[in-house]
């Protein structure tokens, strides 16, 4: 008789576990997900019209804080760099060239938060596949990502290429 | 208690033929339901909980060898030919330095995010180790030279015209480079690579 009052119980208590795990993420899962979501927004596909690029675009720079900074350096090739949401959104759109897909992954991603849980360093990988009409091509790079919370967001700050062969 | 259960497995196959239809009225299992049923044997075997476990053990083994131990990678870009073609496959052997430590001429996987505990990282540099901890590694006209002295290097087969400065290894450092060295060296990915970093070797 106790056993399937037992059983409800432990169901009933991983059902509250699952539910407080899904209502209230730890900073570094909502850092996680805030980066696949980023991830998802920079990719794009070749039949993408003008306004479905300009959503896109749009949906990447709001990952960024309006102050944010990216130094993109890769050895062969020039180092970029953007400061601002509203750089961002123009060399988003730019990158979307006709007849070019873009697919971005973050596939490996250590987060440390800081201590007053308000602002956070992902070192992560970005795994970057390129398809033009003629070549493929396949970036791996290891990155930094500054962030920081605010409004309630986490926002990206800055973001940095590192050597991992120095 | 497992007896048992195979012969109810046989029984099942032997016992209520009829329903089926696939048993010709004759009596007794035909050829059609033999056959069935040694198929059926063949698939799960005589005992069916044995086999359940066996599948359930060989499953977590794999889980186990191929996400900890042997990591099945898949080679992409050329700056490992002739040795790792393009698109070719590898594992990479996560204990093969338990034992020792890495060592001149080996092939190793080197993660790109620092090591976050035993977990195994999903994107890696295949590189090969040319200088040890404590050594200097240049490039004069394309041929290495470590401390100050050319290093024949059996697997290199193109022609190369690198130079770089030398560089002195610390403690726990590795210098690692790609065979192909034809490829332009701007494109290429080398350089000096934590230990931390080398998550094992190369298997084949």
């Amino acid at each position: 008789m106790k056993w399937p009052r037992l059983l409800l119980l432990a169901v009933v208590a991983a059902l509250a576990a699952w539910g407080w795990w899904a209502l209230y993420p730890s900073p570094e899962r909502q850092i996680r997900g805030q980066l696949a979501d980023a991830a998802r927004a920079a990719s794009f596909a070749a039949g993408d019209g003008y306004l479905a690029k300009l959503a896109g675009a749009g949906r990447l720079a709001e990952f960024f804080s309006t102050n944010a900074d990216i130094q993109i350096g890769d050895p062969g090739r020039p180092e970029h760099r953007l400061a601002g949401r509203e750089e961002i959104q123009q060399a988003a759109l730019a990158a979307r060239a006709p007849g070019q897909t873009l697919s971005v992954t973050f596939p490996d991603i250590t987060v440390i938060v800081n201590a007053d849980q308000q602002s956070a360093v992902a070192d992560l990988t970005l795994q970057a596949r390129f398809t033009g009409e003629h070549e493929t091509d396949l970036i791996v790079q290891e990155m930094k990502f500054t962030l920081r919370k605010i409004n309630g967001q986490w926002l990206i700050v800055k973001v940095e290429t590192v050597r991992t062969l120095s | 208690m497992i007896g048992k259960c195979g012969l109810g497995l046989a029984g099942g196959a032997h016992g209520r033929p009829g329903a089926e239809g696939t048993v010709p009225p004759t009596g007794g299992p035909g050829p059609q339901g033999r056959s069935g049923s040694r198929l059926r044997i063949l698939a799960i075997g005589r005992n069916p909980k044995r086999t359940l476990l066996r599948a359930a053990l060989l499953g977590v083994l794999c889980v186990v060898v191929f996400k900890w131990v042997l990591l099945p990678v898949r080679v992409e870009g050329i700056s490992m030919e002739p040795t790792y073609a393009d698109h070719s496959f590898n594992f990479v052997n996560r204990v093969s330095y338990l034992a020792h430590e890495p060592r001149r001429g080996d092939v190793v996987g080197i993660r790109l995010t620092p090591a976050g505990g035993w977990s195994a990282p999903h994107v890696m540099y295949l590189k090969r180790i040319i200088g040890l901890p404590g050594e200097a590694v240049s490039f004069v006209d394309g041929r290495v030279l470590l401390n100050g002295q050319p290093f024949n290097e059996p697997y290199e087969k193109g022609p190369c015209d690198w130079n770089a400065e030398a560089v002195t290894l610390g403690p726990g450092e590795y210098f690692v480079v790609g065979d192909n060295r034809s490829m332009p060296k701007e494109q290429h990915t080398f350089g000096k690579a934590e230990r931390s970093r080398i998550v094992g070797k190369a298997l084949l």
